[in-house]
């Protein structure tokens, strides 16, 4: 992509492409230092919130409904898989992503093909309920916005949505898939 | 009404960890040290995603693919402006991040288009980065359907992001 483009400008304005490049790292430099200061509050906070034991309990709110999604038998897995939605709500990306290996690796079972709680448990990740979008609303606040906190319900909705949408195709799916195993 | 939401949680934040004997000021610090890591570790994601996405503009690429699927994106009713936001969204979360800033500072952040930008953020993921992180210690090889009914459901939510901007 990037040879493509410097190819590109070769041919229509050679002179520009040091100083485009010069200027993007500048302003990545920026960005990243306004992350810092956005991660520097809210993972204070989520520490926070896993250190008072929040996070934990909204993990055992979930555990209803991932036994009925899910269906897995495990309890070490269902424990595993309501831990890595519930960060993912709170948006603690970090502590999601191990906790969602290791449930991967608890219902790994040396097939060379997925199962459906697995696929359920990436897809679900991939549209995730989002009930703070930390990292987007600090975004926000730092470009000026007056009421960056406003697109906490929109996302909220959107999540939820996505979300249901994407139980019932992986529901759809893999039924078709067994059905077509069976024939 | 939503100014009220964030101040609150965070007062009942620190009460209940205070109540739940949790020293608030100390586990606060431990947190917010982490911040410096994670931004020494995305910097150079960043720095290549801006580097590319400004060359690919001066270049005249990005327009030009910008006008060939703008029919499809208006039909669903994403705005044009936010093409490479949808894009790019799947593949890299920092990147990301740039673009959405970009957004941002370019037509302010309170903006329709900003909004979206933020909500479409919010909602979906980097699938085919976080795919191979989750299924790096298992022997699966084949996902069968679960990145196309990913994607759809990602891009459906771009869609229901940008229609619900437009009435909240």
């Amino acid at each position: 992509m990037m040879i493509a483009s410097i190819c590109f400008l070769l041919w229509s304005d050679p002179g520009s492409v040091l100083s485009q490049m010069l200027d993007a790292s500048a302003q990545s430099l920026q960005l990243a230092i306004q992350l810092c200061a956005v991660y520097a509050v809210w993972l204070g906070i989520l520490e926070l919130v896993e250190a008072s034991g929040l996070s934990e309990k909204l993990a055992r709110l979930l555990r209803p409904f991932i036994k009925k999604v899910f269906a897995v038998k495990d309890p070490v897995t269902e424990k595993l898989i309501a831990m890595n939605i519930s960060a993912n709500m709170l948006g603690l990306g970090n502590a999601s992503t191990p906790l969602a290996i290791k449930a991967m690796k608890q219902m790994d079972t040396g097939s060379p093909v997925a199962s459906t709680p697995m696929i359920m448990l990436i897809v679900i990740n991939a549209t995730s309920i989002q009930l703070l979008p930390s990292t987007v609303i600090g975004l926000r606040q730092t470009a000026g916005s007056t009421s960056p906190a406003d697109i906490i319900l929109p996302t909220l909705l959107t999540t939820i949505c996505t979300t249901i949408l994407a139980i019932m195709l992986v529901k759809l799916c893999a039924k078709i898939f067994e059905r077509r195993k069976k024939n | 009404m939503s100014a009220y939401i964030l101040p609150l949680l965070f007062v009942f934040i620190f009460v209940y960890a205070h109540f739940k004997k949790v020293n608030c000021y100390d586990t606060f610090i431990k947190g917010a040290k982490k911040s410096i890591p994670l931004v020494v570790d995305i910097f150079p994601y960043i720095t290549a995603i801006m580097i590319a996405v400004a060359l690919l503009r001066s270049s005249g690429i990005t327009a030009i693919l910008a006008d060939l699927t703008a029919p499809i994106f208006n039909l669903l009713g994403i705005p044009t402006e936010l093409i490479e936001l949808v894009l790019l969204r799947p593949f890299t979360g920092s990147g990301s991040y740039a673009l959405l800033n970009d957004v941002l500072l370019t037509y302010g952040a309170d903006s329709y288009i900003s909004r979206c930008a933020c909500v479409i953020l919010g909602c979906s993921e980097t699938i085919f980065y976080v795919t191979t992180i989750y299924m790096s210690q298992t022997k699966v090889k084949k996902l069968l359907y679960a990145i196309p009914v990913a994607l759809v459901c990602s891009t459906v939510g771009s869609i229901l992001a940008c229609l619900l901007c437009r009435i909240m």
